[in-house]
C-alpha cells in the first residue's frame, strides 16, 4: 500500500479543532499525546486512510487505551448546515440529498442548539451581566468525566449559559463553536506534504526559516519556472541533457520539497508501480544491521567501485548552497536525510535526482578542498590489509570526490532547464552566476518576500538600458561575441547583460480566505501579515550576432532620448 | 507513442511540427506551429511565413534554433503575392513598407523553398511552449483560467505526478495543460497502466472540437482524455468506467448540479430512476481521498455548491479569493533642472531645490522691476545687472545638469514599483474540498487486528509537565551513558 494510508513511522498532520496542526511521527506502539484534547494509541491509526476525522472516545473499563470514533461527515458538517434548516422550514426536501450517516447516530447536541434557534426572534439587546453560571470547578469536573468527546460538556455550558435565549442566532452559533473548539476532543489525520508543511511552518512554527513564503507563491514559482516530471528516458536518444533544474534554496528545504514534489521524486514509492524495483534493496537491509553494513554487506554488488556515480540524468535538481552544506533541514518530513551522504538502500529518490554544490565549488572548483585532494589509488591487496575503519574512510573520500567532480564538472557544462530561486542573497548577483547555466529559453522564477531587490533586478533589463545596450555598447563589451557576453562580469552601468533576460516582470499574489456559512458569508477577518511574498519571472534569452535594430512603433520612441 | 510531448519534455533546439510561442514585445505573445516547407507557401518563395508589425519570418530561420533564441526579420517580398497585404500588418506596418519593397527581392513561386535573407530591421523572439505562455497567448474562447489561480489550486488539489484528475468545462484550455503537466508521470506503457491523466469535459461543442485540435497538436492524445458532454445530467465516467480520479476542477456555471456525479455511493436523489438497474461506479478512486475545486465568479453559486458539497458529506471545506497583482518597475525622475524628455517629471526634486527655483523668479521679478525702474531714469547700469545675477544663478543649475547628464536616463531617479495599469481584481472564488474515502466497520476490524493496541511503551506529542521532566531525565541519562562508552559513538 502506498501513500493512501499512515503508514508506520511516516510523518502526518493532526489537525486539532482549535485549527492548530501537531506534525507526529507515527511510531508503532506509542501514545499520541494531544494535550488537553486526549491521547491515544498510534496504532488506532495506521493504516487507516487519511482525512478521517476521530473522536477520542473515554476508555472502556478493561481497557488502558482510549478507541477513537470516525466522526462521520454529516456529522462534522451539522453545525454549518443548520442555520439552512432553521432558516427555511419549507427546505426540508432539499435535505433529503443528504447521504445518510452511515451509522445513524443521533445528533442530539446540534438538534438542541438549533431548536432553540428556531423558536427565538433575532436581534434582542443582550444582557449586559449574562455569564456562564457554571463554576470553573464544575467544568473541571466534567472535563474529568469527559463523557462522550467533550459534547456534554459543550452541551451544560450553553444550557447554563444566563443569556442563552436571548443570544441571536449568530451569536449562538459563534458561542458554540468557541466552546467547540476548546472541549470537543477531535481531530483530523492529514498527511503530512507540502502545502501543508508550508501552512505549518508559516502560521505554526517559525516563518523566518522558510522566508515567509507562502502556499501561493511556493505555486507560482513552480509554474514559472516550469518544473515538473520528465522521462528517465526518451524514446529517440536525442537532447538527454533534458529536465535539470537549477534551484537556489534559503527556506531550509521548503522550495526544493516544493520543486521536487512537482517531478514526483520527493515521496518514497509515489506509485505502487515503481514499488518492485525498490523490492530487492529493501531485502538486502534488513539482513545487515547498521552496524555491520560496510563490510558484512555483500559489498560487491551494491558498490562494483567508488567511482560509480548513483546520479540520474534526467528529472533532477540540483541546490546551490552557501554554506559548505545545504541547509535543507525540512526534507526530514518527507524521511530524506540530507546530512548522511551515504545513505542506505532503499534508496530515497532524492538521494539519485538531488545533487547540491556550493557557490565555490562551482565558480572556483580548484578553492575547494574536496576537489583540490583527489583522492590516492590504493592497491586492492594493500587496501585489503587496512584496518576496517580506515578502509571505510578511503572508500568514503573517493565516492565523495567522484560525486563532487560529477556534480561540479555537469553544473558547469550547463544547460539547465530552468531556474527556481528563493534567497536573500542579491538576486543580482545569483543571475549573474547562473544565466550562463541556463539553456537558452530556460524560465526563471525568483521569490523575495520583499519587493526591493526584485525591482533593482527587473531595472537591471530595462528598456532604456536594453536599448543603450544595443546601440551603444560600453566599452568592456566591444569585440565580445555572444558567448563572451554571457559571461558579462557586470558594471555600475550594466549590471548584468541587459539583452539575456526576456519579459522580466513582477508578480505578487495572495489567498484570501472566506467563511462560508448560510447567511454568515465573508472574508475572514484577521490573515497573516508579514511578507507579502513577490516572484519574478522572466526567460533566458540567445540574443543574435551584430548590432540589432527593432522595427515597429517602438523605433520612434527609441530615437527620442538620444 | 512517436515523439515525447514537447509540452512534457523540454528539449533545447524547435523542430518541425513543434509548438513554438513567439514573443513579439513585452507581453505579447503569439502561439505558432512550425512547419518545415519544401516550396513556396502561400505565395511566399520563402514557405510558411510569420508576419508580425515587426516583420516577416518565413519558418525556415526559427526552425532548428535553440529556444529563446531573438531571430532577425527577413526581408520578404509581401507586395506582388497577387494580393493584398496581410490583415495584420495593415496597420502598423505603415511606417516601414518603403523599406520593404527597396529590399524585397524574391523571385516568383518556384521550387525548393528560397532562403531567407535577412532584413535590417526588426526581430522576435521564439520560446520554448510551457503551461504559462500557452495561458497567456491562447486563442480566447471562454473566460481563462490564468496562472496565479491554476498554479495555487493545483497545488491544493495535490495534482502530482500520478494523479488522475477530473476537468468539467475544459474552456479554452489554459487549465488543461496546466494539470497535464502537473500530473503528467510518463506515458503508460500498456492499457492497464495506470498513470497520471486529465479527464476533460466540454458541453460546447464547438470548444470541445477546438480542444480536440489542440490536444492532438500539442500530442498529448495518451494525456488528456476530452469528451464532448453534459455533465450536469451525464456524469464523468469514461466510456461507462471510472476514470479513478482523485482531484476534481470544476469551472461550470452550476458546479452543484455536478457534484452529485462524484459520489462515492448513489445520492439518495438519484435512486428513483428504477429503470436504471445498473450499479453505481464512482469515478473517484475508492482509495484515495478526493479533492475538489470549483472555479466560480459569484458569491450565490459559492454558497450553493458549499451547501451541496456539505450535503454530499465533502469536509474540510474552504473557500478562498486569490488576487494577483503585476508590477511596473520604473524610475521616477523628478527634478526642475532635467532635461525636458518624456517620463520626466518638471517638479522640484526637494525642498531646496523648490527654495533655489523659488529665488530664481524672485531674482527675475526684482531685476525685471529694476530694469522697470531704471529704463526710466538711464538703460546703462541694468545690464551689468542683469549679468551678474546671470553668473550668480547658473553655477548652481549647471551643478544640476552635470549631475544628471553625466548619468544615462536610464539610471536617473528612483526605483518604484506600482500596478500595472490594469487590474485583474477578480477572478472567480475557488471552494475547496475533501471527500476521504470510505472506512468501513469491517475495515477498521481488520487494521485493528494488524494493528493491536495495548502496548503502548512511550508517549508523543504534547506531554504534562510531569513526563516532560521524565523525559528530560532519561535523555541525559542515555547521554552520559553513551558517552561512556565511545565505542558507539556516532551512532546517533
Amino acid at each position: 500500500m502506498s501513500r493512501d494510508r499512515v503508514q508506520p513511522n511516516c510523518w502526518v498532520a493532526l489537525k486539532l479543532p482549535s485549527e492548530d496542526f501537531k506534525i507526529l511521527e507515527i511510531v508503532p506502539n506509542t501514545t499520541i499525546s494531544l494535550g488537553k484534547y486526549g491521547s491515544f494509541p498510534s496504532n488506532l491509526i495506521i493504516d487507516r486512510p487519511y482525512h478521517l476525522t476521530y473522536e477520542i472516545q473515554d476508555k472502556r473499563d478493561d481497557e488502558n487505551f482510549a478507541r477513537l470514533r470516525v466522526v462521520p461527515a454529516a456529522e462534522l458538517n451539522a453545525d454549518a448546515l443548520a442555520d439552512t434548516s432553521a432558516d427555511a422550514e419549507e427546505g426540508e426536501t432539499e435535505e433529503e440529498t443528504i447521504i445518510k450517516p452511515s451509522d445513524g447516530e443521533e445528533l442530539t447536541l446540534v438538534d438542541e442548539a438549533s431548536g432553540q434557534v428556531v423558536i427565538r426572534s433575532k436581534g434582542e439587546a443582550i444582557d449586559e451581566t449574562a455569564r456562564q453560571t457554571l463554576t470553573i470547578q464544575e467544568i473541571e469536573e466534567l472535563k474529568k468525566k469527559g463523557t462522550s468527546a467533550g459534547k456534554e460538556l459543550i452541551a451544560k455550558l450553553l444550557l447554563s449559559h444566563t443569556a442563552i435565549e436571548e443570544k441571536t442566532a449568530y451569536s449562538l452559533a459563534k458561542y458554540k463553536l468557541l466552546k467547540t473548539k476548546k472541549y470537543i476532543r477531535r481531530f483530523t489525520v492529514l498527511p503530512l506534504d507540502v502545502p501543508l508543511l508550508a501552512q505549518w511552518m508559516l502560521e505554526d512554527k517559525d516563518a523566518s526559516k522558510i522566508m515567509e513564503m507562502r502556499n501561493e507563491s511556493m505555486a507560482l514559482v513552480g509554474c514559472w519556472a516550469d518544473v515538473h516530471y520528465v522521462a528517465p528516458h526518451l524514446n529517440d536518444a536525442e537532447d538527454e541533457s533534458g529536465g535539470r533544474w537549477l534551484v537556489v534554496d534559503d527556506t531550509g528545504g521548503l522550495l526544493t520539497a516544493s520543486l521536487a514534489e512537482r517531478m514526483g521524486i520527493l515521496h518514497e514509492n509515489p506509485d505502487e508501480a515503481e514499488k518492485p524495483q525498490e523490492e530487492n534493496p529493501e531485502v538486502q537491509i534488513e539482513a545487515g544491521s547498521e552496524e555491520t553494513k560496510t563490510e558484512a554487506r555483500p559489498a560487491k554488488r551494491r558498490r562494483p567501485d567508488d567511482l560509480e556515480l548513483p546520479f540520474a540524468k534526467r528529472n533532477t535538481l540540483t541546490i546551490l548552497h552557501h554554506n559548505t552544506q545545504p541547509n535543507l533541514f525540512l526534507l526530514r518530513y518527507f524521511n530524506y536525510d540530507s546530512s548522511d551522504p551515504d545513505p542506505h538502500p532503499p534508496y530515497h529518490p532524492l538521494f539519485s535526482n538531488m545533487m547540491s554544490l556550493s557557490w565555490l565549488q562551482l565558480l572556483n572548483p580548484e578553492e575547494d578542498i574536496t576537489l583540490a585532494n583527489p583522492p590516492e589509488e590504493v592497491a586492492p591487496e594493500v587496501l585489503a590489509t587496512w584496518k576496517t575503519n580506515r578502509r571505510g574512510n578511503h572508500h568514503r573520500k573517493r565516492r565523495r570526490w567522484a560525486r563532487t567532480r560529477h556534480i561540479v564538472d555537469s553544473t558547469r557544462a550547463g544547460g539547465f532547464s530552468g531556474l527556481a530561486v528563493a534567497s536573500p542573497m542579491d538576486p543580482v548577483s545569483i543571475l549573474r552566476h547562473t544565466l550562463p547555466l541556463l539553456a537558452p529559453g530556460a524560465p526563471i522564477a525568483i521569490y523575495s518576500p520583499s519587493i526591493e531587490p526584485l525591482n533593482s533586478l527587473v531595472d537591471c533589463f530595462s528598456v532604456g538600458r536594453r536599448g543603450a545596450w544595443i546601440t551603444d555598447p560600453p566599452k568592456e563589451a566591444e569585440g565580445k561575441g555572444i558567448e563572451e557576453l554571457e559571461r558579462w562580469e557586470g558594471n555600475a552601468e550594466y549590471p548584468l547583460n541587459p539583452t539575456l533576460v526576456l519579459n522580466a516582470s513582477i508578480q505578487t499574489s495572495r489567498a484570501k480566505r472566506w467563511q462560508v456559512l448560510p447567511g454568515r458569508t465573508h472574508p475572514v477577518m484577521t490573515a497573516k501579515g508579514g511578507a507579502e511574498g513577490y516572484i519574478f519571472t522572466g526567460w533566458r534569452a540567445l540574443p543574435v550576432e551584430g548590432k540589432i535594430e527593432a522595427r515597429g512603433k517602438f523605433k520612434r520612441k527609441k530615437a527620442d532620448p538620444k | 507513442m512517436a515523439t515525447a510531448p514537447q509540452l512534457l519534455e523540454p528539449r533545447q533546439r524547435s523542430k518541425p511540427g513543434d509548438l513554438a510561442v513567439v514573443l513579439l514585445a513585452r507581453d505579447s505573445y503569439e502561439p505558432l506551429i512550425l512547419e518545415q516547407s519544401t516550396g513556396a507557401v502561400d505565395g511566399y518563395a520563402e514557405g510558411a511565413m510569420l508576419n508580425t508589425r515587426f516583420g516577416s519570418f518565413p519558418h525556415s530561420t526559427l526552425l532548428d534554433i535553440p529556444w529563446g533564441s531573438q531571430v532577425r526579420a527577413s526581408a520578404v517580398d509581401t507586395g506582388s503575392r497577387g494580393r493584398k497585404r496581410r490583415r495584420e500588418d495593415s496597420g502598423d506596418d505603415a511606417s516601414t513598407p518603403a523599406l520593404e519593397d527597396t529590399e524585397g527581392t524574391a523571385t516568383p513561386t518556384s521550387a525548393p523553398a528560397k532562403k531567407a535573407v535577412s532584413a535590417s530591421s526588426g526581430f522576435i523572439h521564439i520560446l520554448r511552449p510551457s503551461p504559462e505562455l500557452w495561458t497567456y497567448s491562447l486563442p480566447h474562447r471562454t473566460q481563462v483560467v490564468y496562472t496565479p489561480d491554476y498554479s495555487y489550486i493545483l497545488n491544493r488539489i495535490r495534482a502530482r505526478p500520478g494523479t488522475r484528475i477530473i476537468e468539467a468545462g475544459a474552456g479554452s484550455g489554459s487549465f488543461t495543460h496546466a494539470s497535464v503537466r502537473a500530473v503528467y508521470n510518463g506515458a503508460p506503457k500498456s492499457e492497464d497502466d495506470r498513470k497520471g491523466k486529465v479527464f476533460s469535459f466540454e458541453f460546447n461543442e464547438a470548444r470541445f472540437r477546438k480542444m480536440e485540435e489542440e490536444v492532438d497538436s500539442h500530442c498529448l492524445r495518451d494525456f488528456v482524455s476530452i469528451k464532448h458532454r453534459d455533465v450536469y445530467n451525464e456524469g464523468f465516467l469514461v466510456d461507462g468506467k471510472s476514470p479513478m480520479a482523485s482531484a476534481v476542477f470544476l469551472d461550470l456555471p452550476a458546479p452543484w448540479k455536478a457534484i452529485r456525479h462524484l459520489s462515492r455511493r448513489r445520492p439518495q436523489d438519484m435512486e428513483q430512476d428504477a429503470s436504471d438497474d445498473s450499479k453505481w461506479v464512482s469515478a473517484l478512486d475508492p482509495k484515495k481521498t478526493a479533492m475538489i475545486c470549483t472555479f466560480s465568479p459569484c458569491i450565490e453559486q459559492v454558497i450553493q455548491t458549499v451547501s451541496d458539497l456539505r450535503k454530499l458529506g465533502w469536509v474540510e471545506v474552504d473557500m478562498v479569493e486569490v488576487s494577483n497583482r503585476r508590477l511596473v518597475s520604473q524610475r521616477d525622475r523628478i527634478g526642475s533642472y532635467l532635461p525636458k524628455e518624456k517620463g520626466a517629471n518638471p517638479n522640484p526634486a526637494d525642498v531646496t531645490e523648490a527654495l533655489s527655483k523659488l529665488r530664481e523668479v524672485n531674482q527675475k521679478t526684482r531685476e525685471f522691476t529694476r530694469i522697470k525702474a531704471n529704463g526710466r531714469e538711464g538703460g546703462q547700469d541694468d545690464q551689468m545687472d542683469v549679468d551678474g545675477s546671470n553668473s550668480e544663478r547658473e553655477p548652481n543649475a549647471n551643478n544640476k545638469l552635470d549631475e544628471s547628464s553625466t548619468e544615462k536616463s536610464w539610471m536617473q531617479g528612483r526605483l518604484v514599483h506600482r500596478p500595472e495599469a490594469e487590474l485583474k481584481s477578480h477572478t472567480s472564488y475557488l471552494v475547496f474540498a475533501t471527500l476521504p474515502p470510505e472506512w468501513s466497520e469491517e475495515d477498521e476490524a481488520a487494521a485493528y487486528a494488524k494493528w493491536p493496541c495495548g502496548n503502548e511503551a512511550k508517549v508523543v506529542g504534547s506531554l504534562d509537565k510531569a513526563a516532560r521532566k521524565q523525559e528530560k531525565r532519561d535523555a541525559l541519562h542515555s547521554k552520559k551513558k553513551r558517552k561512556q562508552d565511545q565505542a558507539d559513538g556516532e551512532a546517533q
